[in-house]
């Protein structure tokens, strides 16, 4: 990990109340991989206070940059909504665990919910580069919420609302019901989302017989494990942290 | 002219008065890639008990106006696990390394600090009589001044260690707190924990925090601690720890021409983890145009209200 002065080189927006921020990566901090995480201080003022964890959405080696989605819905992400090309950002990054790679001769199948879309197009992006089979779904309430709609469903991507405004009528999870035949321990299930979306892709992968990773969220604070603030329920008892021994878990590791 | 930057406290010497408060620093490695910990003056452990402790429920925080909320829970790895995994590496600094002991009883305090006597890195104690988010111990000692100066007194007889008594806030005088860790023995005493705060999920009904309550850290308390160090100051003859809401070099000045002989940062850290080296510059800095020596005689600076 590594503090860091990033300069933004774009902040798009991609639907309502939704952005992609595009940074400078510092060339000696460790590489982006998805499921990674970093921070960001959103200002100088102690209004919002805490800096606030956001996972990579993309990472380019050539450019030398990394990305984010957000959604605008508190005071860090407003002011973040609001910054432009040149500004800065003070950043603290990579922080916690990637997803895993699939072992060998597995394929993939990627399943986001609303803003947990930016590290699974990462880890979708970096899957096919390996050549790994990659099927994906995507969930939220309703046609408009759906970041960069046209590219997702270029990329073959399943798309879910809640409301069948668009695509499959109904949750990711109900999507996943819909195909479970089709799913065995062949398929490795990486999903990022909300709560319930997590819990209804281990259930799945139980039924079906794989492995099963999350990306968890859970209010932070320092961001590098030594507040244990942002501490998740553990299947065996007790806790983990989110940030170091996540955010990324096997989803057999936790209670749900 | 440079400044004298070292500070005596009991029978050891603090290299310089900035350190990082107990609870938002780990056991030191969890910054090691983030900042030279060889600058800060001091490394106050996460709070040590005898058995590991795994926490509160969560969500454990919650963010407040220029502040936060929290109910950690004392969640460590116990005094064990603390000697053979934690120490070794922070032993290897050239800071104080101060452990905060925390207890559910005066038998648990003592039996965690004679097992940190075996450990000859460590540099002394601060004992947590301050913490709001457990049920036994914490602050229930830390409110009673006989129960203050009863513990300080038996922790006193075990070692000849530097004695630091970490005092509340949550108290109608903390003058009379702070006078009991004198009076038991403490060779400094650092205020302020944090402050009993609540904040309620209107949605839910219900606090956010499953606790209930939970203590507030931050900007938000500053102007707290630094009147309460003022006000202990005053009180005792032992050197002061100031701890609350530093953001800035600024900030810290204040606690010292208060009276405090060291500081603490704390939230700020998590904001910005090169905030303590920081403050330290702006200390030298400040005292090198005001001209000033030494922390004694910034405290001599102060006009009095």
């Amino acid at each position: 990990m590594k503090q860091f002065s990033a300069t933004i080189r774009g902040n798009y927006p991609l639907s309502t109340g939704f952005f992609e921020l595009e940074f400078t990566w510092d060339k000696a901090a460790p590489l982006p991989e998805p499921g990674r995480f970093f921070t960001v201080r959103v200002s100088d003022n102690t209004i919002p206070l805490l800096r606030r964890p956001f996972a990579f959405s993309a990472f380019d080696g050539n450019e030398g940059t990394a990305s984010m989605i957000f959604q605008k819905r508190g005071h860090g992400t407003g002011l973040l909504s609001a910054k432009h090309k040149g500004d800065t950002l003070d950043i603290i990054g990579p922080l916690g665990q990637p997803f895993p790679m699939p072992d060998k001769g597995k394929k993939a199948l990627l399943v986001a919910g609303g803003i947990g879309l930016g590290p699974i197009a990462f880890l979708a992006q970096t899957l096919r580069k390996e050549k790994i089979p990659v099927s994906m779904v995507f969930g939220c309430r309703t046609a408009s919420l759906i970041p960069s709609g046209d590219s997702l469903a270029a990329s073959g991507t399943v798309i879910c609302t809640d409301d069948g405004s668009r695509g499959f009528k109904g949750t990711a999870g109900d999507y996943l019901k819909s195909i479970e035949r089709s799913v065995g321990s062949g398929t490795v299930v990486y999903a990022c989302g909300p709560q319930p979306m997590l819990k209804t892709c281990h259930e799945f992968a139980g039924r079906r017989g794989c492995a099963c990773f999350v990306s968890v969220e859970q209010i932070m604070a320092c961001g590098v494990g030594a507040c244990m603030g942002c501490a998740v329920k553990s299947a065996g008892g007790g806790y983990k942290r989110a940030c170091t021994e996540g955010p990324v878990f096997n989803s057999r590791e936790l209670q749900w | 002219m440079s400044m004298d930057l070292r500070i005596k406290i009991g029978n050891k010497i603090l290299p310089n008065p900035v350190g990082v408060a107990s609870g938002t620093f780990g056991y030191g490695g969890e910054y090691e890639k983030l900042i030279d910990l060889a600058k800060l003056g001091a490394i106050y452990t996460k709070a040590v008990t005898l058995e590991p402790r795994e926490g509160n429920e969560i969500p454990r925080i919650v963010e407040t106006p220029s502040g936060i909320l929290n109910s950690i829970g004392l969640a460590n790895v116990g005094v064990t696990r603390f000697l053979s995994e934690k120490l070794p590496a922070l032993a290897k600094l050239p800071c104080a390394v101060v452990a905060n002991v925390a207890g559910a009883t005066e038998a648990e305090y003592m039996a965690v600090v004679e097992r940190l006597e075996s450990a000859a890195q460590l540099w002394g104690y601060e004992i947590n009589v301050s913490c709001p988010n457990v049920k036994h111990g914490g602050m229930a000692f830390g409110t009673d001044p006989q129960q203050i100066e009863r513990l300080t007194k038996k922790i006193r007889a075990l070692t000849k260690r530097p004695l630091i008594v970490k005092c509340t806030p949550n108290v109608t005088d903390i003058t009379v707190i702070a006078k009991a860790a004198e009076a038991g023995g403490a060779d400094a005493v650092s205020c302020i924990n944090t402050l009993v705060g609540m904040v309620i999920d209107t949605a839910a009904k219900r606090p956010v925090l499953p606790a209930g309550t939970g203590g507030l850290s931050g900007p938000a308390v500053r102007p707290v601690g630094v009147a309460m160090t003022y006000r202990v100051s005053r009180a005792v003859s032992i050197p002061v720890i100031g701890i609350g809401g530093i953001m800035t070099a600024d900030d810290a000045i204040q606690y010292l021409l208060a009276g405090a002989s060291a500081v603490q940062v704390g939230t700020g850290t998590f904001v910005d983890p090169s905030i303590p080296v920081k403050v330290l510059e702006g200390i030298v800095e400040y005292c090198k145009i005001e001209k000033i020596a030494s922390i004694k005689e910034l405290h001599s600076r102060f006009s009095q209200p």
